[in-house]
């Protein structure tokens, strides 16, 4: 009985972020399910239409494999890098997290925009394409589909690299050198020391960036062709237009795929978690 | 328990009073909603500072775009109006209406002597400018001795070669597709109102979909994209073609088939400060003298009288109303668009994707 009251005396550290959690993050999402349910009665025609017209899977669809990407892509770039600035001396490894999070001072908005003025048809990247003579004339970069994904990887990268040397920092560099003593090649160390034990900081990186991707819309709006439609945009459409009731049935869309497709991710997580476990 | 409440209320009073002495003390002041960019530029020195100077009425303006109407339905809902005035454009105006987020129009205090014409004395608001959505095209782009003159030359792919641009939304750019298909400005919507008449839409622009580099969203996107070269011929607001001739850019507006709107200055449903709002839209709408400056800067004429009075050639000539242009294009039907929007909004997306 006593403990159970300490135990329950220890939590009121976290009552303020719970009540802020609860007021400002699980109440409006709760208000968001009721206005897709309740327009201004009960009806289920915002779902219906969600089912029977074919563009919203497709879009959602789209919008999964697109945050996919963003992600596969992120981490690739962003582990080693990560394991790169968390071997550095403490001060270098702060000017250099520093700088990446100077790039996250700016708004979303002038970072998307910055790639119209590198990717246009009068743009860095065909001025030079044209001075070199490998391309006769303007190629279309801008308001493609790889334009929004490298933007959009541009724009997520930082958070990528942070996460995962956040949890980098933490291992022991004895144990590469100890891998390497004992006769594994840098390849190896790294697949088979650093690795496992980075894999929870590499996947929680991969998940944030994930979840973030889900929900952009500027960017693809900005820097997209006519099919580089996401669900966040057709959100954006429903709202300008005030169908508050179909922009908050998306929206519960959205927030379902996200939650189903990171709880997918932790599953594996945790197979993989305990398939190494067996193998070591 | 008790006690503490009663303390807290002692002490919450007393400020809450200062606080709305405070309030009453502050100089008069009105918070206006508005376009921004170019738009914005042209009414703080036209028409905001001097009003300031006169009336002793401090203006804010609070620049917005793209989702304008969403945000005021959530301060009317939520009861907390923070504009005292704002632009409404044509197709914002039925939208808002049906949802009741508009004050109804005072007009014995913004046109006490009936100057206005019928067609700007709208219920819930005041038209304040005409302006239409057209084709530009940059001249220095196009093949030599020929100029594009039509929707049909727009559609013509094979004389006009080169990269086109289109607004993201189905307003408009459906009815674009009619008269490059020959329907007659005059029987446009009734075309469109008909199953038949939208598939006809669609399969004309199924013809124009691989060309256009960019379906844009915002107003201002659409003149980068001319500037910059992207695209060598696409729609955009005729007052900010203005602003490309004057850096310039060998612009040039085709009235032919252009949209013509009318948008409107009015009150959102619960403004602080309505008595001075409803004399700043008498002032917006009825004053000629400051409205000829500004048309001068930005060709978004209103109905204020005498406006054309000793206005120069070259100027009328840039204007969406002047006669020659007004005559070739077809009056935008909002009305039309807000019973139309759910359905067509969202073949439109389908199409899109396709």
């Amino acid at each position: 009985m006593t403990s159970a009251l300490a135990r329950w005396r220890a939590t009121w550290l976290l009552w303020p972020a719970l009540l802020l959690l609860v007021l400002f993050f699980i109440w409006p999402t709760l208000d968001v399910a009721r206005a897709s349910l309740f327009d201004p009665d009960f009806t289920l025609r915002h779902f219906e239409r969600l089912v029977t017209r074919s563009i919203y899977a497709t879009v959602l669809l789209r919008t999964l494999w697109v945050a996919l990407e963003v992600a596969v892509l992120c981490t690739l770039i962003g582990y080693p890098a990560a394991w790169i600035i968390s071997r550095q001396p403490r001060q270098r490894q702060v000017l250099l997290l520093f700088a990446l999070f100077v790039t996250m001072w700016m708004s979303v908005l002038i970072r998307s925009f910055a790639w119209v003025v590198v990717f246009g048809r009068e743009g860095v990247v065909n001025g030079l394409l044209l001075a070199l003579g490998l391309a006769s004339e303007p190629q279309q970069f801008l308001y493609t589909s790889p334009a929004v994904l490298v933007a959009m990887v541009q724009v997520l990268l930082p958070i990528q690299i942070v996460t995962c040397v956040g949890a980098m920092t933490e291992i022991d560099s004895g144990l590469v050198r100890a891998a390497r003593v004992l006769g594994a090649t840098p390849a190896q160390a790294f697949a088979r020391v650093v690795v496992p034990l980075s894999l929870d900081g590499l996947l929680t990186a991969f998940s944030i960036v994930f979840m973030l991707a889900m929900g952009f819309f500027i960017t693809p709006a900005l820097l997209g062709g006519r099919s580089d439609l996401l669900l966040g945009n057709l959100i954006e459409q429903q709202v300008g237009e005030l169908k508050w009731g179909f922009a908050a049935a998306l929206a519960v869309l959205l927030l379902t795929a996200t939650l189903l497709a990171l709880s997918l991710g932790r599953g594996i997580q945790g197979a993989v978690r305990r398939l190494s476990r067996t193998a070591a | 328990m008790i006690q503490r409440r009663h303390l807290l209320g002692a002490t919450a009073l007393p400020l809450l009073a200062t606080a709305s002495r405070m309030a009453r003390a502050q100089p008069r002041k009105l918070v206006i909603s508005g376009s921004g960019g170019v738009v914005a530029d042209a009414n703080k020195a036209i028409y905001y500072t001097p009003y300031t100077a006169s009336k002793g009425v401090a203006i804010e303006h609070v620049p917005a775009e793209q989702q304008r109407m969403a945000q005021l339905e959530a301060m009317v809902r939520t009861g907390r109006t923070s504009w005292d005035a704002m632009e409404i454009s044509a197709s914002d105006y039925p939208l808002g209406v049906k949802k009741g987020l508009f004050e109804r129009i005072d007009y014995t205090k913004v046109d006490p002597q009936n100057v206005l014409p019928a067609m700007a004395r709208q219920p819930y608001g005041v038209g304040v400018a005409a302006y239409s959505e057209l084709l530009v095209v940059r001249k220095d782009k196009m093949p030599a001795g020929k100029m594009i003159r039509s929707w049909a030359d727009f559609w013509d792919i094979k004389t006009f070669p080169g990269p086109r641009a289109l607004s993201a939304r189905p307003q408009s750019n459906l009815e674009f597709a009619l008269i490059a298909d020959g329907v007659p400005i005059g029987k446009i919507y009734e075309v469109l109102a008909t199953k038949e008449g939208q598939d006809r839409a669609f399969r004309k622009l199924d013809q124009i979909k691989p060309h256009i580099a960019k379906f844009w969203k915002a107003g201002a996107e659409s003149v980068q994209l001319l500037s910059s070269g992207e695209v060598v011929f696409g729609t955009t607001f005729n007052g900010r073609v203005g602003a490309l001739q004057k850096a310039g850019l060998a612009v040039e507006i085709v009235w032919a088939g252009g949209a013509l709107h009318l948008s409107y200055i009015g009150i959102p449903k619960g403004a602080g400060n309505i008595a001075d709002a409803l004399d700043f839209i008498r002032y917006r709408t009825t004053d000629p003298v400051p409205m000829r400056a500004y048309t001068a800067k930005l060709s978004y004429p209103g109905f204020a009288p005498g406006l054309a009075d000793g206005m120069p050639e070259e100027v009328a000539r840039q204007l969406p109303t002047f006669p020659a242009n007004a005559s070739v294009q077809y009056a935008a039907d909002a009305v039309f668009w807000a019973d139309h929007l759910d359905k067509l909004q969202e073949r439109w997306n389908e199409w899109m994707l396709k």
